[in-house]
């Protein structure tokens, strides 16, 4: 075993430190919040120039084909700047999709629009009554002629309201099966109906509304879809597992830069032992979350029930982890800790937006559980 | 020991929930219920409907206008008052500065101000806190200086909740510098549009503006307006922490948040289960109400007036540090309870808020649910950080 990154991941985890340290300032930052489209267009075309829109995009497809690693280094560096641009949503889940389907024609065009930043996808498949479940799919699919008219609402589309493209799930009607479309954001019959998140992303509400699509919309269809949509979405959660350790490093390192300079009673809080002990617990969370994703990665191209357990092992740790560190952050900060002026209460925001997003922790206590792949 | 509410304990009970039945508008309990957007109006237009039964301020000696209610009647009132949704007291008000004012106010301030804050035509703001004094508020330094008649103030406070609506604020300032920090300090109120007066607001990680900045700019306030004696402000101080001693606990706060959780879990389904249903949530929710439970009780035994071998500062901080871990835990049951949902940001200003057409299917309580769990973040640092309690009860209770 070998822990250290390799010489090319060091390079990659370095530039991205770097280029965000540039362009990603808490200044810089709250500019992007309040502004129309909640991220920058111009970082995202950087985003493509770097190469990062290209990792999970296969060498026959046009893409860098890199192995996983090199994403979750882009998405730590991403959770210690708190980044808006919709990365994991395009770059992660959407990609893996779409590489993922058999439909070659998409495929191809699809990815290399995607590569060059030209293409954002959000997957349109959370529904009122599904939660968390993959399988609870309403928004129905009637075959039709040479195609299917789709009807239903979904919920939570996260990263839809900038996206292009959307990948929406829908029963196949009269049957159990379930089958993957993309439609064009702007199609007529769809409403997109946005609104912020916690953490300053967006999301939205997509009605589709009585919409045809030829057959060459589908991705995929049965149980290769729920296999594909399954898979895609553990790599998005691992991923995003690492954007919440880089998160938590961040805010470890505020809170302990507050109570070294913070003085009451007349001396710095740190000096108080009690505090000390709230650093070490956040300390001890944040090593085992990168063991933790350290495990997952080793699990993500295994066969289907480890990687599944895998994944949800991660969750569960990080989960847990950013609840801890991300409230006792706020906690030493005080009142200060509180307030939108400050950065430490955006990154509780993320760990819980992280926590909330494809699974919350007794989604994937219940996947663990139900494994047989623990210790 | 006897654990039971008297026959007249329980009719009395019965006639607060029948005047509140009969009086409470239907437009202010839904206001209170969805506690996201309240409207001023609203509140004061409660506290003078309370007033005028007679009930405005139940804490207070009866010839201000209170009622000679026990500490269990008076218990009973507000979990009358939470259960049907009314408003909660303008605390700062009737709960922090006008026993302040009963106890070492002059004529003239008790005649001035007591009859506003009961009908609720005045309300008020604290500003103890600075950016230097948080904890440690002893080392305040907004100062007041003497001159002819009246104060000249200069400092600053922060962290003032509902500056900008209250009228008034009252505030710990320096008067005397040369003394023990403690010594030096008075307790004066003011206007809040006195001329020197400015107030910033704070936006908060739950996107609401409660919070204030003051900023105080060779102030002029009048002697009068000096409570009690000067260099006295401490003691005024500690005096109006200590009065109400379990409210710390938040107790009917909690238990109607609670009830909320499992209404947003009932609406809910996991796997075409009913969340509420499920084994996980449903132990989760029963987790909470144990505590909750106990947290109840313990309130019980403090105003019943238990004898307790602890000194009960003490016992008053378990209660506040329970109490408001309790605040923390009820509104994290509701975000857990949503879900996905619960990650929705909405503004006040929302069109969503008065039109819930807006969001066609989804549960009305998620509006503003995941602010309120933001914001309770904060109940573990004021009135108290838990990290201080837990000093106290060290020294106190254990012997450090
Ligand atoms: C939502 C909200 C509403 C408020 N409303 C008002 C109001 O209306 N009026 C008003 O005057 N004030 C108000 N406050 C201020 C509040 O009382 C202070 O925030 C509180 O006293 C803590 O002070 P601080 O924020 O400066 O934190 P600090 O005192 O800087 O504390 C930072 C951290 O250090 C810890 N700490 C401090 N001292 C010790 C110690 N000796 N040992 C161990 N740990 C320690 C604290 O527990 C905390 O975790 C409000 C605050 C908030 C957040």
């Amino acid at each position: 075993m070998d822990f250290s990154l390799s010489e090319e991941q060091q390079m990659l985890s370095d530039g991205a430190e770097k280029f965000l340290a540039a362009h990603y300032s808490f200044e810089q930052r709250r500019a992007l919040l309040s502004s129309e489209a909640g991220f920058s267009e111009q970082n995202w075309q950087t985003f493509a120039e770097l190469g990062w829109l290209a990792l999970a995009v296969p060498e026959d497809a046009g893409g860098l084909g890199g192995s996983f690693i090199d994403t979750i280094l882009i998405m730590e560096a991403m959770g210690r700047r708190l980044v808006l641009e919709p990365y994991a949503t395009t770059a992660v889940l959407a990609t893996r999709v779409i590489a993922q389907s058999r439909n070659r024609e998409l495929r191809s065009s699809l990815l290399s629009q995607i590569a060059q930043g030209t293409c954002r996808v959000a997957l349109a498949h959370g529904e009122l009554a599904s939660r968390y479940d993959m399988r609870a799919v309403q928004t129905c699919a009637r075959p039709e002629q040479d195609g299917y008219l789709i009807d239903g609402v979904k919920v939570m589309a996260f990263d839809a309201p900038s996206a292009h493209k959307l990948i929406v799930s829908a029963s196949i009607a009269d049957t159990n099966e379930i089958a993957l479309f993309l439609l064009d954001a702007n199609t007529l019959g769809v409403t997109v109906r946005s609104y912020p998140l916690i953490d300053g992303t967006r999301a939205a509400d997509v009605e589709v509304a009585a919409v045809r699509v030829n057959r060459s919309s589908l991705l995929a269809t049965g149980r290769e879809a729920l296999e594909v949509l399954d898979e895609a979405i553990d790599r998005l959660v691992l991923a995003r597992v690492a954007e919440g350790l880089g998160a938590m490093e961040v805010v470890l390192q505020l809170a302990t830069e507050h109570l070294r300079s913070r003085q009451q009673f007349g001396q710095p809080l740190i000096r108080f032992q009690a505090l000390q002990h709230r650093l070490a617990e956040m300390f001890v969370e944040i090593q085992e979350t990168r063991s933790i994703l350290y495990r997952g990665l080793a699990h993500i191209e295994a066969p289907a029930a480890e990687r599944r357990a895998a994944v949800s092992a991660a969750k569960v740790v990080a989960a847990n982890a950013g609840r801890i560190v991300g409230e006792q952050g706020i906690q030493l900060h005080g009142g200060v800790g509180m307030t939108e002026e400050y950065q430490v209460g955006h990154y509780f925001k993320r760990l819980i937006a992280l926590e909330k997003a494809f699974g919350d922790v007794d989604y994937h206590l219940e996947r663990l559980a139900g494994s047989g792949k623990g210790v | 020991m006897n654990f039971e509410f008297s026959p007249e304990d329980e009719a009395f009970r019965a006639e607060v929930r029948e005047f509140i039945r009969a009086n409470l508008p239907a437009e202010i309990a839904c206001d209170a219920r969805r506690w996201f957007n309240p409207k001023v109006d609203n509140y004061r237009r409660w506290q003078g409907i309370l007033a005028a039964r007679g009930w405005g301020a139940p804490h207070w000696p009866p010839e201000y206008g209170g009622t000679d209610w026990s500490a269990i009647r008076r218990h009973i009132f507000m979990e009358e008052i939470y259960k049907a949704d009314a408003p909660d007291f303008f605390w700062q008000g009737t709960h922090m500065l006008a026993p302040v004012l009963i106890a070492f106010g002059s004529a003239d301030q008790k005649s001035r101000f007591l009859p506003k804050i009961l009908n609720g035509e005045e309300s008020w703001c604290q500003g103890f806190s600075e950016p230097g004094a948080g904890s440690d508020l002893a080392t305040l330094r907004t100062a007041a200086k003497l001159e002819g008649d009246h104060y000249i103030i200069n400092g600053q406070k922060i962290w003032t909740s509902d500056a900008r609506e209250s009228d008034w604020g009252f505030f710990l300032v320096r008067t005397d510098p040369t003394v023990k920090p403690q010594r030096g300090l008075s307790f004066i109120v003011a206007r809040m549009d006195t001329p020197g007066i400015r107030i910033r607001p704070i936006r908060t990680i739950d996107g609401r503006e409660e919070l204030n900045e003051v900023f105080f700019d060779n102030v002029r306030v009048p002697q009068a307006q000096l409570v009690g004696e000067p260099g006295m402000g401490w003691t005024y101080a500690k005096y109006l922490l200590d009065k109400e001693r379990t409210a710390s606990a938040f107790l009917y706060f909690n238990k109607r948040h609670l009830q909320k959780a499992k209404a947003l879990a009932s609406e809910q389904f996991a796997g075409g289960v009913r969340l509420i249903d499920t084994p996980a949530f449903s132990r989760k929710v029963a987790r909470v109400e144990a505590d909750l439970l106990a947290l109840e009780w313990s309130v019980l035994r403090i105003l019943a007036q238990e004898k307790n071998k602890y000194d009960l500062n003490a016992v008053v901080s378990a209660l506040k540090i329970r109490g408001s871990e309790m605040q923390q835990r009820v509104t994290e049951l509701q975000i857990d309870a949503l879900g996905p949902l619960a990650l929705r940001h909405f503004e006040r200003r929302d069109a969503t808020i008065d039109d819930p057409t807006w969001m066609p299917g989804w549960p009305e309580l998620a509006i503003g649910a995941s602010s309120l769990f933001l914001f309770e973040r904060a109940a573990t640092i004021y009135g108290g950080a838990r990290e201080v309690q837990k000093n106290i009860i060290a020294k106190l209770a254990i012997g450090s």
